[in-house]
């Protein structure tokens, strides 16, 4: 293979696998170094020299919508996601939780995860300190929120928030923020948020792109089957790591309306290869290949595409299918007791 | 890439015809028992000490061959915490085999295979074939389920039965074997309907892979 300006393990220290394709990403970074650079610039413009705490308007928006620096990120997403003023309320949270006791129920579950975090990412190797801060991380949030506890994907986020912000409490407070503030309830002992939130995408798709969906449908590939992960683990180790930091960027400040923006994108701009899919199995490898593909790569002009593809969505439609299928989750549930 | 038919005429002593089945396999059992690392073992051969948690299911397929027959399966290796147990009947629904998967050295796996067993047979297609699979037996030393209380435990409810390690590759082919060879491959059904296969058709057939090596 020829030499590369990249090397073996990326930015945030996963490792490249033997297939990666240095030439696609030389191509990408080649035109996206240019964009970071002239939004670093705009953004220390915004912050000034004394770095202050950002606010939320309508020019912080749109700049987050075009990205933030990443040195920017563990401060602008505490402030536009409300993660400081919660920390604000009760600065000394997560050390008094740290001090415990634990539950060993919860310690032995964070525990087993561990190890099974990004085993491919440098600083999550045994050697490295980020299983720690993970460990106190997840462990700290399963005790202080007793109703979701600890729900695989957590590792997921909490592993990645870790690697972008580089910072523990920092971690725990986006972390708290995602899972109490910004997400209906996907990781209770349930997952009832999660569930309606995908039959929400799959009304959205049936009325969007309804093609699409009665193909999905007579293919016999429940949408749950394909987005659940996508939805539990936010898009990460989903997508390419660039383009994930980017939605976030976006669901820190918008919400999770963010999220069916860049499902129903995934879903639109690849209509004609899931419509030329004519069995099961292509089916579920073209759903796999899309979200790793160039487009998926090319995050400035993805982010650009979430907002234009999907066509509108207004916050009171996804309120009122929320409502709707929270309450036919609900009235199903009265007919037929758990098991 | 060649087709099927010219893969069939170079076996050694296959029949001229090989008919290609298609089925779908379900793994299920507790988080940490080892069910990604046996479907990595079946499909790719390889093994990882540290094999990242499953978040929702993966998909992934492979062929094995019997005498007359190719079998391909469509594997679904799911998520093994309880709270994703909710979306576990959109994964079995429909399946002709199920490999559920207990550690050998945990006794609350098996408690929670059973459970999965148990709700096979009453929800799953009457007949699904299910396979019990007691993994990580090269960890015999840390051993706290006995063969002999599983074997009577698959015997009495008609479970194909295994002790694998997918870290020595003990037993992983050979169990999906069984289940191939259990399963019923016969011809005309055209419905993909519970129990019986998905015969290929021919276009389908040309494009799914040969197997025999
Ligand atoms: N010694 C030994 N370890 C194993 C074996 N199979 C799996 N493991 C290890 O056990 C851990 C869990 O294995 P996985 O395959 O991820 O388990 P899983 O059932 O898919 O777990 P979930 O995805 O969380 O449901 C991994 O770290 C594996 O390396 C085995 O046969 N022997
Ligand atoms: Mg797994």
């Amino acid at each position: 293979m020829a030499k590369s300006y990249f090397g073996a393990v990326d930015e945030y220290g996963f490792e490249r696998h033997e297939d990666f394709d240095y030439g696609s990403y030389e191509a990408f970074m080649s035109n996206y170094l240019k964009v970071l650079a002239s939004r670093a610039q705009k953004w220390a413009i915004l912050l000034g020299d004394d770095g202050k705490s950002v606010k939320r308007t309508t020019t912080v928006k749109r700049y987050v919508r075009k990205g933030i620096p990443s040195e920017h990120r563990p401060s602008v997403w505490m402030a536009i996601s409300q993660a400081e003023i919660m920390k604000e309320q009760s600065p000394d949270l997560y050390q008094k939780i740290l001090d415990g006791p634990f539950e060993k129920e919860l310690v032995d579950l964070v525990k087993t995860d561990l190890p099974r975090t990004f085993p491919d990412n440098i600083y999550f190797t045994k050697e490295a300190n980020h299983q720690t801060h993970l460990f106190n991380i997840l462990i700290a949030y399963a005790h202080n929120n007793r109703v979701v506890g600890y729900c695989q994907g957590l590792n997921y986020i909490a592993g990645l928030l870790l690697l972008a912000t580089k910072n523990e409490e920092t971690s725990f407070w986006l972390l708290k923020v995602l899972v109490e503030k910004i997400l209906p309830d996907y990781y209770t002992k349930t997952m009832d948020g999660l569930i309606v939130d995908i039959e929400v995408l799959s009304e959205l798709v049936k009325s969007k792109v309804p093609d699409v969906h009665q193909h999905v449908i007579n293919l016999g590939l429940p949408w749950a089957v394909i987005t659940t992960k996508w939805f539990v683990c936010l898009f990460a180790e989903v997508l390419p790591i660039e383009t994930v930091l980017r939605i976030w960027d976006c669901l820190f400040y918008e919400g999770s309306k963010i999220l069916f923006r860049v499902c129903l994108t995934l879903i639109r701009q690849n209509r004609q290869k899931i419509m030329s899919c004519n069995d099961f199995t292509s089916l579920a490898e073209c759903f796999k290949s899309i979200v790793k593909d160039y487009s998926a790569l090319h995050c400035h002009e993805f982010m650009e595409k979430i907002f234009t593809v999907p066509g509108s969505l207004s916050n009171s439609t996804i309120i009122k299918l929320r409502e709707r299928f929270a309450k036919q989750r609900r009235e199903q549930q009265q007919k037929e007791p758990p098991r | 890439m060649a087709t099927n038919r010219s893969g069939a005429a170079q076996r050694p002593n296959g029949a001229p015809q090989t008919k290609v089945c298609q089925f779908k396999l379900v793994l299920l059992g507790e988080s940490a028992v080892g069910k990604s690392s046996l479907v990595l073992r079946f499909v790719k051969g390889q093994f990882h000490e540290y094999q990242e948690s499953t978040i929702g299911a993966a998909f992934l397929t492979q062929t094995v061959c019997l005498d007359d027959t190719t079998v391909k399966f469509e594997i679904w290796d799911t998520a093994g915490q309880e709270r994703y147990h909710s979306l576990a009947p959109m994964y079995y629904r429909g399946a002709q085999a199920a490999i559920v998967v207990y550690d050998i050295t945990n006794q609350d796996t098996f408690g929670r295979a059973k459970n999965w067993v148990k709700e096979l047979q009453r929800q799953a297609s009457p007949s699904i074939v299910i396979a019990l699979a007691g993994n990580k037996s090269d960890l015999a030393a840390k051993r706290m389920v006995e063969f002999e209380e599983a074997q009577a435990y698959a015997d009495e409810n008609g479970l194909l039965f295994m002790e694998t390690s997918a870290k020595t590759a003990m037993n992983v082919n050979d169990i999906f074997l069984a289940i191939a060879n259990k399963l019923p491959k016969s011809e005309g059904g055209g419905s993909a309907g519970a129990g019986g296969a998905r015969r290929l058709g021919d276009a389908e057939q040309a494009r799914s892979s040969s197997c025999c090596k």
